[in-house]
């Protein structure tokens, strides 16, 4: 083999190692930019387009939904209920979830497969089908109203249904197994001995907790929580099928505009409100647990 | 707070009201979980056709009720097509993306990482919205391809896909490097070496991310909802809309025939981890 064609043969080789990656990413990435940019890139430009009369669209450029969601009562009210019961609901799957990953944590090895099959209940089941055996538990000729009635406890039949409360007990239960199992990881890594060493040197349980568990555990307390905020920001069936008919959540008015009013640009402008909440939560919890990391370093 | 001085009866009084505590929790947990399993479970086999309790009269009426509507079965069939769909598109990607990652060294490795993440971050309800405006009115070679399964598959696959890669990339990184190189200084070509020696290496990690996938479409109703027309529907998509307008012990037969898919999916998992398990012992 002449030196020439040597060399040439060596490019060839380094080439196609350069294009190897890119190749096996390829499928990856066409339904990334394809089936996500491309249609977010459509949406920031559909959101600025007119609506009038019945047509879906008219192009154009306004900001006139975007004023809107600051000026119309129904979507302000909107973000400001979404975003309350998405902290509510997340502070509430944070505590369950935390009390749930310990209990598993702190308990014999024997029960922790029962535990991790319960919690991997809620995440195999469909959310309809969720929202569906709340459905039946809440009402007044449901579960809940019978099982008090038949004990004594109450008189005549209640109804939980279409309430807040209602809303909030949905909503955790879907997001809780995300919560359980991260948080569940990151107690994984710690030694249970370290409680041993807090008890022996005197605190009591819930000193030991403030003062050892709560300071090794706050990373993954914080990505627990955004990530329950994040997911109960952009959900809308469950508050919607379960809640009262005046909880107007974000997702829930996306639906309503595109599907019910046919009003595309007003759909759109929400979901970019939306996209950008989201990544504003990710973004800060990536700088803060990534602040924190390099403080305890 | 409490020091050493603490008094001997304080001391121990705690551990009998932590394990009441724990007691208490325990049950709450497990009944919270429980609840609305069970409810539809029991409520499956009622034979009234309103949803109250207490049930009067069992029976399987509605099993049979929706194996015989066409309407139900349909939305069945179409939601297991689509679900299939995605699991191989979502698998095949996700693996290929992470193999890029775990054995390559390429520009912008952090940025396309967040990149393909990204879509699982997004809400149902943007991605819907987003893939139906994009391709609301496209058609290829005369075919409109909304509406059709292949694109619910793919806008699932925006989930499955990112799940897939995350699972693949970790599982990757366990593997022994020097098993590759021996069969590549052996002479294996590395697409021979990733299908003959990587894969079965790794299976266990690709069983679950096909049935993850699968589980994840059979579920998703946002989407399918945004980008299904009547003959294309779903089944969480059907649930949804009669749920609306009034629940019968249908629905609960639906619920129950997907919960028992996504648990036959998740026992396959364990069996055939198992199975692994067994293996290396031996």
């Amino acid at each position: 083999m002449s030196e020439a064609t040597y060399i040439a043969a060596r490019a060839k080789l380094a080439r196609q190692k350069a294009a190897a990656p890119w190749l096996l990413m390829l499928p990856a990435l066409i339904i990334v930019l394809i089936f996500f940019g491309l249609p977010t890139a459509y949406m920031a430009r559909m959101s600025f387009n007119l609506h009038e009369g019945a047509k879906l669209y008219t192009p154009g450029f306004t900001f006139e939904h975007y004023a809107n969601l600051l000026s119309n009562e129904v979507f302000t009210t909107a973000i400001w209920t979404t975003v309350q019961l998405s902290l509510m609901a997340s502070v509430a799957t944070v505590v369950i979830g935390y009390a749930f990953a310990m209990l598993v944590w702190l308990k014999p090895a024997r029960w922790r497969l029962l535990f991790v099959g319960l919690a991997l209940c809620p995440l195999l089941i469909s959310e309809i089908a969720i929202i569906f055996g709340w459905w039946m538990f809440f009402p007044k000729n449901g579960l809940l109203s019978f099982a008090l009635m038949s004990s004594g406890l109450i008189t005549e039949k209640i109804s939980l249904m279409y309430t807040e409360f209602a809303a909030f007990v949905g909503l955790v239960y879907v997001t809780l197994p995300f919560c359980f199992f991260i948080l569940l990881s990151i107690l994984d890594g710690l030694d249970k001995r370290m409680l041993e060493a807090g008890a022996d040197l005197g605190a009591s349980p819930l000193v030991t907790f403030r003062e050892v568990l709560l300071p090794l555990t706050r990373s993954g307390l914080l990505v627990a929580f955004s990530q329950s905020f994040i997911w109960t920001m952009g959900t809308y069936a469950t508050p919607s099928a379960l809640g009262p008919d005046t909880l107007w959540t974000m997702g829930f008015l996306i639906q309503e505009q595109m599907l019910g009013r046919s009003n595309w640009p007003s759909a759109s402008a929400l979901s970019m409100v939306l996209v950008v909440g989201v990544a504003v939560v990710i973004i800060f919890t990536r700088s803060l647990s990534a602040k924190r990391a390099t403080l305890h370093v | 707070m409490s020091d050493a001085s603490t008094p001997l009866t304080r001391r121990s009084m705690e551990p009998t009201v932590f394990r009441v505590l724990t007691l208490a929790f325990t049950i709450f947990i497990v009944a919270y979980i429980l609840i609305p399993i069970l409810v539809t479970l029991v409520m499956s086999f009622n034979d009234a056709s309103q949803i109250r309790f207490p049930i009067k009269v069992w029976s399987v009426k509605w099993y049979s009720d929706f194996f015989g509507s066409p309407q139900w079965t349909e939305a069945l069939v179409n939601s297991f097509i689509i679900a299939l769909g995605t699991a191989v598109i979502a698998t095949t990607s996700g693996i290929l993306a992470a193999w890029a990652f775990e054995r390559y060294d390429f520009p912008m490795k952090s940025a396309l990482y967040v990149l393909i993440m990204m879509p699982l971050f997004m809400p149902g309800v943007v991605l819907g919205l987003g893939v139906a405006i994009a391709f609301g009115g496209v058609e290829i070679a005369g075919y409109n391809i909304y509406g059709s399964r292949g694109l619910v598959m793919i806008a699932h696959a925006l989930w499955a896909m990112p799940l897939v890669f995350m699972l693949m990339e970790a599982t990757f990184r366990t593997i022994d490097n020097r098993v590759v190189e021996a069969a590549q200084d052996l002479g294996a070509p590395p697409v021979r070496t990733f299908f003959e020696v990587v894969i079965p290496m790794v299976s266990t990690g690709v069983i679950s991310s096909v049935l993850f996938a699968f589980v994840i479409s059979l579920n998703e109703f946002v989407m399918a909802l945004f980008l299904t027309d009547r003959d294309t529907q779903t089944l969480p998509v059907l649930m949804w809309l009669s749920l609306r307008s009034a629940g019968t012990p249908r629905l609960a037969v639906a619920s129950v025939i997907l919960a028992c898919t996504g648990f036959l999916c998740l026992t396959l998992i364990m069996l055939w981890y198992i199975r692994q398990l067994r293996k290396v012992a031996r």
